[in-house]
């Protein structure tokens, strides 16, 4: 079994994965979707295992996917934000990992506002000796890797619905536009894309792509032609409208009107090209709403749908990993 | 009368250029005898083998916190005052950002008066330049001049270019060191990393470069019309050394220091998220922590300083970006400092000694710790072998925010010897 070769106590990033960890991901993630095709759609893998889902920042989505994910591997879960809890009567962040510690939990999948806490509370939980493994489900504008690994899945498994693995993404040219540079998400796929081999281009404006990101090993693009010429994939971003006030952009319209993905523009990739977003999408400033809802062009719905296998796929080697 | 004999210590002096091998008496505090070997000695004379070990001037340090009053749950000026003794510093600067801060002879009287007074450590004050330090009205300087700081500073950056300039113009007669600190905070933007691949790795705001050096440049500019000497804190990027190498070579009346952390981390150790390595100005990026070592080895950057501030473990428990930004430092700076540059060979031991001990006093236009005799002694017996383990345990200041928390540490300070005038 892979999981035999992994020995990954936390995920707290991509940037360390080998191709071989992310194989190892894909092939899971690829069993637990064809348990999620079934019409007990359920396993006993995680069974009294006790999934934490810690979420510091509001997240619909993707909490929502997390439990799903523990609940199919029926592990039990609990689910805490911050809104009514001890953290806003002065209790600190290590202090709520402990707790939650303390009640047995096995895993922690955890999401903060501000980078390097899903870190932070792994170090704390190893130096207490426990066990318990820390899934990063996004922090600060640091990384997403749960939706970097869903991202890679989605894109595999288009490329080869049977046998997904990062060599079909070996010189796959792959266009991510918008705001790197806020970017949890972006960062993830950065790392993943570049370990798989894959021909990575990145486009924005200056002020959202500063030059420094070429060192992740991409090829970086202030126009969104050259990078999007003869792509196979388009990943998208989300813009946050506060960054006019923050001088990074002059308006939402000029943005779209220079990056926005078009159905015009679309007609620069490959003929195949295929179009992702990790969502919440601003239909019409990041892509056309049009693009957004054509099933022949559009992946989100696919990413949405891989993330439960995919996460259901990190619970289960982070639990297995460690033992 | 008390007398002790090191026997074969290594004397080191810089105002002396002295490095050299002797038996030294100490007798009520003084020294009263320093020769290459000293038999003719009083019969109660404790003798203490001191091969392998320094003595050397007391350090001063330029600027660091003192949590009283206000925040004494962070540092009192026991604790302080315990960790400088400790760490071989026998002159403390305290900055003016207590509460109530140090804003009028008042506060200073207050301050002064729960200075304890049975450690071998003098302390000072800078008195603040503006109200509250609020960066909007000048205190009224003579006043608090004349009640005794050692200096003036906000210790946080004054963004107003018009009471910079006031300022300087005011203070032009008065003689006295001022110390200010160049930060464009709408540059900063809060951020807490230097820009920069590592920054853009972590996914952490930063705080770019030019904030720093544009007001450096500004403030260079009025220094160049209006040559009153100013003392400028916290340089932390190569740019900025730069900049003050031409100023000196075009003659401006300025020194410069820098901290003792941004010497020894850069932001490529920031991938922990360790809070106790969030400061303010950020650590640099490799460059910028290469520049300012050699800064200092040209003389262009003229001290090192501790910035020592304490914080409370539930205040640096939080996100990186959101910790308050400080580290403790009084007890390790000499002893890393030293296992760095000097057992490395990157710095002679008098080159490291002058940048901590008799330059720190030029800056504030003191006359420099020396080994002198028959004179209150104000040295340090420092052990560069000596291993010891910085915990709660062994580390005087409350503080627990540093990366060497609970780490094995090379070099202790044995003794601290220092006579605070009386007041």
């Amino acid at each position: 079994m892979a999981a035999a070769t992994w020995n990954r106590h936390h995920v707290l990033s991509l940037a360390d994965f080998t191709a071989q960890e992310l194989d190892i991901v894909l092939q899971t993630a690829h069993s637990f979707s064809g348990v999620l095709q079934r019409r007990t759609k359920k396993v006993p893998t995680l069974q009294a295992r006790l999934v934490t889902n810690l979420f510091f920042e509001a997240s619909t989505r993707t909490r929502s996917s997390f439990e799903l994910a523990a609940k199919r591997l029926s592990a039990d879960v609990l689910n805490f934000s911050p809104g009514n809890s001890s953290l806003s009567k002065g209790e600190t962040i290590l202090d709520t990992a402990k707790t939650f510690l303390a009640m047995g939990t096995d895993l922690m999948v955890i999401r903060h506002q501000e980078a390097g806490v899903p870190q932070m509370i792994a170090t704390a939980m190893d130096r207490l000796g426990g066990k318990v493994g820390v899934l990063n489900a996004g922090d600060g504008y640091h990384e997403h890797p749960s939706q970097g690994l869903l991202d890679l899945f989605t894109l595999c498994c288009t490329l080869d619905a049977q046998n997904p693995q990062t060599e079909l993404l070996k010189g796959k040219k792959i266009a991510i536009v918008g705001d790197i540079l806020h970017s949890r998400v972006a960062r993830s796929n950065l790392s993943s894309l570049v370990t798989c081999g894959a021909d990575v281009h990145i486009a924005g404006p200056p002020t959202l792509v500063p030059k420094a990101f070429s060192d992740y090993g991409v090829t970086l693009h202030w126009e969104l032609e050259p990078a999007i010429r003869d792509a196979d994939f388009v990943m998208t971003l989300r813009l946050q409208h506060e960054r006019m006030t923050q001088h990074l952009i002059p308006s939402v319209r000029e943005y779209y009107q220079r990056y926005g993905i078009t159905r015009d523009r679309i007609r620069l990739c490959n003929p195949s090209v295929k179009v992702l977003h990790p969502g919440p999408t601003n239909r019409g400033v990041e892509i056309s709403s049009d693009l957004m809802d054509d099933p022949a062009l559009s992946l989100v719905s696919k990413q949405v749908t891989s993330g439960v296998a995919v996460r259901m796929a990190l619970l289960y080697l982070m639990d297995s990993g460690e033992n | 009368m008390t007398h002790e004999l090191l026997h074969q210590v290594r004397l080191l002096d810089p105002s002396q250029s002295c490095d050299r091998i002797a038996d030294v008496l100490i007798s009520d505090g003084q020294l009263t005898a320093i020769a290459e070997s000293i038999t003719d000695i009083p019969t109660d004379t404790e003798r203490r083998d001191c091969s392998g070990l320094i003595l050397g001037p007391g350090l001063v340090d330029l600027y660091c916190h003192s949590g009283t009053p206000g925040f004494e749950a962070r540092e009192t000026l026991q604790s302080l005052g315990g960790a400088a003794a400790a760490g071989g510093f026998t002159r403390l600067t305290l900055l003016p950002n207590t509460q109530p801060p140090l804003d009028s002879p008042d506060a200073l009287t207050r301050l002064q008066s729960q200075i304890p007074p049975d450690l071998p450590v003098q302390f000072q004050a800078w008195g603040a330049i503006t109200q509250k330090r609020e960066g909007q009205h000048l205190v009224e300087l003579s006043e608090l001049q004349a009640s005794g700081v050692a200096g003036f500073s906000d210790g946080r950056p004054i963004t107003n270019p018009v009471l910079m300039r006031r300022l300087l113009e005011y203070l032009a007669p008065a003689q006295i060191p001022i110390a200010l600190w160049p930060v464009q905070p709408a540059l900063a933007n809060q951020g807490v990393v230097r820009d920069g691949v590592q920054a853009l790795r972590l996914g952490l705001p930063e705080n770019p470069i030019i904030s720093e050096t544009t007001a450096l440049a500004t403030l260079l500019e009025i220094v160049a019309m209006i040559p009153t000497p100013v003392h400028i804190m916290r340089v932390s990027t190569a740019r900025s050394v730069s900049l003050i190498a031409a100023a000196k070579a075009a003659g401006l009346p300025i020194t410069a220091s820098t901290s003792w952390m941004h010497l020894l981390w850069n932001s490529e150790d920031l991938a922990s998220y360790d809070t106790s390595l969030r400061l303010d100005p950020p650590l640099g990026n490799p460059e910028d922590q290469e520049a300012l070592i050699q800064g200092l080895q040209d003389g262009i950057l003229d001290a090192i300083a501790t910035d020592h501030r304490s914080y409370t473990f539930e205040e640096k428990t939080v996100a990186f970006g959101q910790a308050p930004a400080g580290a403790i430092g009084l007890e390790l700076a000499l002893p890393i400092l030293w296992q760095t540059f000097v057992e490395t060979n990157r710095w002679s031991a008098l080159d490291l000694w002058r940048i901590l001990s008799q330059q720190p006093a030029q800056c504030l236009s003191q006359a420099s710790p020396i080994l002198e005799m028959n004179q209150p002694a104000e040295m340090v017996l420092f052990d560069p072998q000596a291993l010891w383990t910085a915990d709660a345990q062994t580390l005087k200041t409350l503080g627990q925010n540093t990366p060497w928390f609970n780490q094995s540490i090379q070099g202790k300070v044995l003794a601290t010897w220092c006579r605070p005038p009386s007041r």
